[in-house]
Parts: C-alpha cells; sequence; structure tokens
C-alpha cells in the first residue's frame, strides 16, 4: 500500500486529486454560507433592511427574544442591529488607524534606520508579539486596563453625570480600542516589514543618490513599492478586529450602548458591543428561535463584511500594481 | 503663473548652454560634438583630444577612506575638470567604487566607513554642504540599472518633483523630462509610452533611463559606477557615445573594469592599485606610456 503510495503520481492524477481536494474547499465555504443564510432568513422576512438600521435599546429587543414559545408571533422578530454594526466599526475603524500608523513607522525603522543588532532582535519577537493568542490581550484587559481606566481616568464627576443612562466602569471604548490595536499591531507590522525588507536596497540608494534625505527615499520610493503590501496587511488586520470576538466581550461594558462622540471625553469611556462579542454573549440562549436566527444574521453580516473587505483590498490594489515588473 | 515658473526655473532648468557660458571659459561651439569619425579597424568613434577640458570642479586632497579602520583608499589626490571624462580603472575590490561613492557622500550610509582628507567642489568643502544639496550637484548612476517602480516619465521627472517645493504640474515637466530624455538618447524610443513602467524597459534602455533620471536637474558632475557591466556590447556602445556627447556639459567620472572602455571614452585615466593611486595622466599616456610599473604590467594584463 505505502510502496503505490510512493510512487510518483501522473500529472494527470495529480490535477485530479489536487483539484478535488480544491474544490471540497470550495464547496465547504459555499455550504456554509449558504446554511447560515438559511437560518437566517426569518430576522430579514421579518424586518427586512431595517433590520441593519437603528432604532430601540437593543439589549431589550434581545431579551424580548427569551422565553417565548417554539412558534414565536412576527414581532418578537423585532430588532435593530445599528449598535452592533456602530459599535464594530468604531473599534476596528480606530484600531487599524492608529494600528497602521505605528506599524508603518516601526517597519520603517526597523528595516531602513534600526542597527543591525536591534534589526536582529525585533523582528523575531514582533513575530512572537503577532503570535500571542487574543485571550491574553483581553485578560491583561481586564485585569489592569479597566481597573485603571475606571479608577484613574473616569472621574466621580463624570460617572455621576451619566448614571441614569449608562454605567461607566472603566470597559468601554478606549480599553477596546488600545487592546485592539495593540493585538493587531504587530501582525501589520510584520507583513509591513516583510515588504519593505523585499525592496532592493539599490532603489532606496538610488533615491539618496539624486538628494533625498534618507527617510524621503523609504517613503518616496520603498513605501511607495509596497502600497499594495499595505493595503493587504490592513485588511488583514482589519477583518481580525472585526470579527475579534472574546477580546471585545471581555473589555467593552455591559450593554450595547452606542458611544456618542457629543458626549465629549465621557465618549471614549462609554460601553458598546460588537457584532462579534454579541454573538459571544448570547450563545447561551440560541435554543429560543427568534434570537438563534438574529445571531445567524449577526454570522452573516461578519461573513459579508469579510468578503466586501477582501474584495476592496483587491479592487485598491489593481492601479497599485501597474508599474510592477509582474502583473 | 510666472511665480511658479521661475521657482521652477532656479533650481533645475538651467539650459547646458547658458551653463557653460556661465563659466565663461569655452564657447558651446567648441563642444559641440560633430559626427564622430570612425576608427576603421573597430569602427568605433575615434576619441576628440582631450583639448577641451575645462575649469576645476572638484579637487580631492589626500583623501583616505577605512571600513572598519581598513584603508579602502589611501591617500588620494586628484582634481576632476568640467568637460572631461576621467576613468577610475584598476582590479575588483581596489578603492575604486569606494572613491566614486565618496565624491557624494554616499560612503556615509556605510555604518562603519570613516575618511580623513578634504574633498572640495567649486572650493567649498563637501562635507560642509548638506548632503542633499550636495547629491543633486554630484549625481551617480550605479553599476545595475536601478530605474523605479513607476512609469517612464515619473523616473525622470523623480529628483524634479522630489527638489521643488511645491508639486510641479506634469506639463511644466514635460519639457525638462524630453531634454532630459534626448541627452541620454532615449527620447525617441519612448517618446510615446512615457506612461509605460520603467522595469519593462529593456537593461540598456533602463541603463540609460537611470541616465537621464540623474541628469535630468543638471547636476555638475556625474559620477558612473561601471555603467556597462551589467549589459550586452550593443547597449555599451550606446552608453559610451552617450559618456562622450554628455561630457561637455558636466564633468564624469566613470569606474570600469573594461580598459577598452576607459580607452574608448576617457580623457584622463587613474589607475587605482590596492586602495593607491597609483597613476593618473592622459588617456593616451597612460595607456601607451605608462609612467609606473604596475601600471604597465595591469594594462599589458600581468594581474587583475
Amino acid at each position: 500500500m505505502l510502496e503505490r503510495l510512493r510512487r510518483p503520481w501522473s500529472d494527470d492524477r495529480a490535477e485530479r486529486v489536487l483539484g478535488a481536494v480544491a474544490c471540497l474547499t470550495a464547496i465547504a465555504i459555499v455550504l456554509m454560507v449558504v446554511f447560515v443564510a438559511e437560518r437566517a432568513w426569518p430576522t430579514f422576512s421579518h424586518d427586512g433592511l431595517a433590520w441593519l438600521g437603528g432604532g430601540g435599546s437593543l439589549d431589550s429587543q434581545v431579551n424580548a427574544m427569551v422565553n417565548t414559545s417554539a412558534h414565536p408571533p412576527a414581532s418578537v422578530y423585532f430588532l435593530r442591529a445599528w449598535p452592533l454594526i456602530y459599535g464594530t466599526l468604531l473599534t476596528a475603524g480606530f484600531a487599524v488607524i492608529f494600528g497602521l500608523a505605528v506599524s508603518l513607522l516601526t517597519a520603517i525603522f526597523i528595516v531602513d534606520f534600526a542597527p543591525r543588532s536591534v534589526q536582529r532582535v525585533m523582528t523575531p519577537v514582533i513575530r512572537l508579539l503577532a503570535s500571542i493568542p487574543s485571550v491574553v490581550y483581553g485578560l491583561i484587559g481586564i485585569l489592569v486596563l479597566v481597573p485603571f481606566v475606571g479608577n484613574h481616568l473616569v472621574t466621580a464627576g463624570e460617572k455621576a453625570s451619566v448614571q441614569n443612562v449608562v454605567q461607566l466602569t472603566g470597559a468601554g471604548l478606549l480599553v477596546s480600542v488600545v487592546i485592539l490595536t495593540v493585538m493587531i499591531t504587530p501582525i501589520m507590522t510584520a507583513l509591513i516589514t516583510d515588504a519593505l525588507g523585499s525592496v532592493p536596497r539599490s532603489w532606496h540608494e538610488g533615491a539618496v543618490a539624486l538628494g533625498l534625505n534618507p527617510l524621503r527615499a523609504t517613503i518616496a520610493v520603498s513605501l511607495r513599492a509596497v502600497r499594495p503590501a499595505v493595503v493587504a496587511a490592513a485588511a488583514l488586520a482589519t477583518a481580525r478586529a472585526i470579527g475579534e470576538a472574546i477580546v471585545i466581550d471581555m473589555v467593552s461594558g455591559g450593554n450595547a450602548f452606542t458611544p456618542k462622540p457629543q458626549d465629549g471625553l465621557i465618549f471614549l469611556f462609554e460601553p458598546l458591543r460588537s457584532l462579534a462579542s454579541e454573538i459571544i454573549d448570547q450563545s447561551e440562549n440560541v435554543s429560543e428561535p427568534a434570537l438563534r436566527s438574529s445571531i445567524y444574521a449577526f454570522a452573516l453580516l461578519l461573513m459579508f463584511s469579510g468578503f466586501m473587505l477582501s474584495i476592496a483590498s483587491r479592487l485598491v490594489r489593481r492601479p497599485l500594481r501597474k508599474y510592477e515588473l509582474s502583473n | 503663473m510666472s511665480a511658479e515658473k521661475t521657482h521652477l526655473q532656479s533650481p533645475c532648468t538651467l539650459a547646458p548652454q547658458a551653463k557653460v557660458r556661465e563659466n565663461g571659459t569655452m564657447s558651446i561651439n567648441q563642444l559641440v560634438f560633430d559626427p564622430p569619425a570612425l576608427d576603421p579597424m573597430t569602427s568605433a568613434p575615434l576619441r576628440a583630444v582631450s583639448s577641451l577640458t575645462g575649469p576645476e570642479r572638484m579637487r580631492l586632497h589626500d583623501i583616505s577612506v577605512f571600513y572598519d579602520g581598513a584603508a579602502a583608499v589611501k591617500q588620494a589626490s586628484l582634481s576632476i575638470h568640467q568637460g572631461e571624462v576621467l576613468a577610475l580603472i584598476g582590479p575588483s575590490g581596489c578603492g575604486k567604487t569606494t572613491l566614486l561613492r565618496t565624491l557624494n557622500r554616499l560612503t556615509e550610509l556605510t555604518p562603519n566607513a570613516s575618511h580623513s582628507g578634504t574633498i572640495t567642489l567649486d572650493g567649498d568643502d563637501i562635507h560642509e554642504l548638506e548632503d542633499t544639496k550636495l547629491r543633486t550637484r554630484v549625481s551617480m548612476v550605479f553599476q545595475q540599472p536601478n530605474p523605479f517602480p513607476m512609469s517612464i516619465f515619473d523616473n525622470v521627472a523623480f529628483a524634479l518633483r522630489e527638489q521643488s517645493r511645491r508639486r510641479p504640474r506634469r506639463r511644466e515637466l514635460e519639457p525638462l523630462v524630453k531634454q532630459a530624455l534626448q541627452r541620454a538618447g532615449l527620447y525617441e524610443e519612448v517618446r510615446n509610452n512615457l506612461d509605460r513602467p520603467a522595469l519593462r524597459l529593456s537593461g540598456g534602455q533602463q541603463q540609460r533611463l537611470c541616465i537621464a533620471r540623474a541628469i535630468a536637474n543638471n547636476p555638475e558632475i556625474l559620477l558612473m559606477d561601471e555603467p556597462c557591466s551589467a549589459l550586452d556590447p550593443r547597449s555599451t556602445a550606446v552608453i559610451e557615445d552617450l559618456i562622450l556627447q554628455l561630457r561637455s556639459d558636466l564633468a564624469i567620472v566613470i569606474v570600469t573594469h573594461n580598459l577598452q572602455q576607459a580607452r574608448r571614452v576617457a580623457d584622463r585615466v587613474a589607475f587605482m592599485y590596492l586602495g593607491d593611486l597609483v597613476e593618473l595622466g592622459d588617456a593616451g599616456q597612460l595607456f601607451e606610456a605608462p609612467r609606473e610599473e604596475r601600471t604597465r604590467e595591469y594594462i599589458a594584463g600581468a594581474f587583475g
């Protein structure tokens, strides 16, 4: 038997076997999407696209779905998911913006400015950071950052001023964004560092020889050349930030509030909920038909945004690759 | 509008004619390269005799360059004149490229390099000039063609754009880019494809593009580090012709391993061996009647 396997495969056979495996993967993904969409259907058939909008308290809408009969009336399906979408966009958006800035600067430093010894230490350390399970970041967030923010940054006056609307415990937007940023920055830095490192030194040297200072040469030539890789890294990081469930659930506070910029500084401390963390939160209630359908709808939206992200990043990258040698 | 124009004029658009006249030492007519007479044996253009050499632009005084304390160049002194081609020849690893890269302070990018001695450009110590300013006046072409991953146009316009405070419009850059490409002998081949990726050009075209990029804002000195070593003989011949034509406007220092090439393009030749500047002389004299034993042996093919 083993002998037979070790015999070289004909091209024909290799093509058939590898093709079958690839098709299986594709079929699995399609089946999953269909399944989730089918399960989410009741929610959309009752609420329509208004489901994506806002209106009322999401928490009480969700609570109304618990302890209903096996065939709940249509009114139970009422849900307006905007607070979750807003929370997801807010946390992921801020985290990616800050993370991108930090990782670009770090990568430029490592590749073009750091002495060899620093380079040799930092490159593997950043890869190590990228491989830390996200729940560890969440743990640090809930045990260290949330109490710190709650005790030292939010004043008693601020807490009292909004106590009828929302509890400011320290868990909220600020800590969520900080933890998410810390979580996605290493992988972005690693990807951008790799890309910058593979830019031919002769381009940078050529730009310096034309009278640019080294930083300007990096920005005008090297960074310009790796724009597609930066976009790809940002898309990957965004996908990770949008899909992060546990960490947000741990540090984002107790309810699906929508932090309001017009509240001033308190905005940073207001609690929120993301799509992914709401799925975690409600996973014990999946036996409730209306709630189960809503959870599938959250999942479908997450999948959809993942696909959109991937398509958008391809569309953005295409014109940027126009002048590459191979395209 | 007029303010924009004058701003662009100042850093980068001194026409070559104006520049030569400014120096007051020669008229452009003297320098115009007549269709080169051909050598009956090799059908290569015969060199004009080096009576064209203009005023001194750069002077090196006792330049030594060290890597980790080991001298790569030992107390070299020489001068570089406008309108000449100075070739640095010698075996590999004898300091030619290091010496060349000292002239635009590119050696400073190597962390463990240091130097002693002085280099002046028009009387000013180049280490007292800002390095970025120096490099716009002393430009460089590298051994491997290194066009940027941009369009042909953007490559040539690169330094022009970077050196102007306000981002110039394409319409303003077009004549300058065209002029640079013409001087580099590439314009006719790419005139309809200025937006093509530069990396899709052939090796010889890429190197001429790099020359166009290097001369686009009219440097005074052009350094060339074995510019033909990665190219085929045909492209090499094209670039050698180009060197002969370009030298009327600037001083060219070229490092080459190829003695035939040095003989074809150089007005003066410096022979370097193990970091020493062994001999410096007119091309004819150095090749026909070298004064130093080591030069004689190298030229005769004894080593290197």
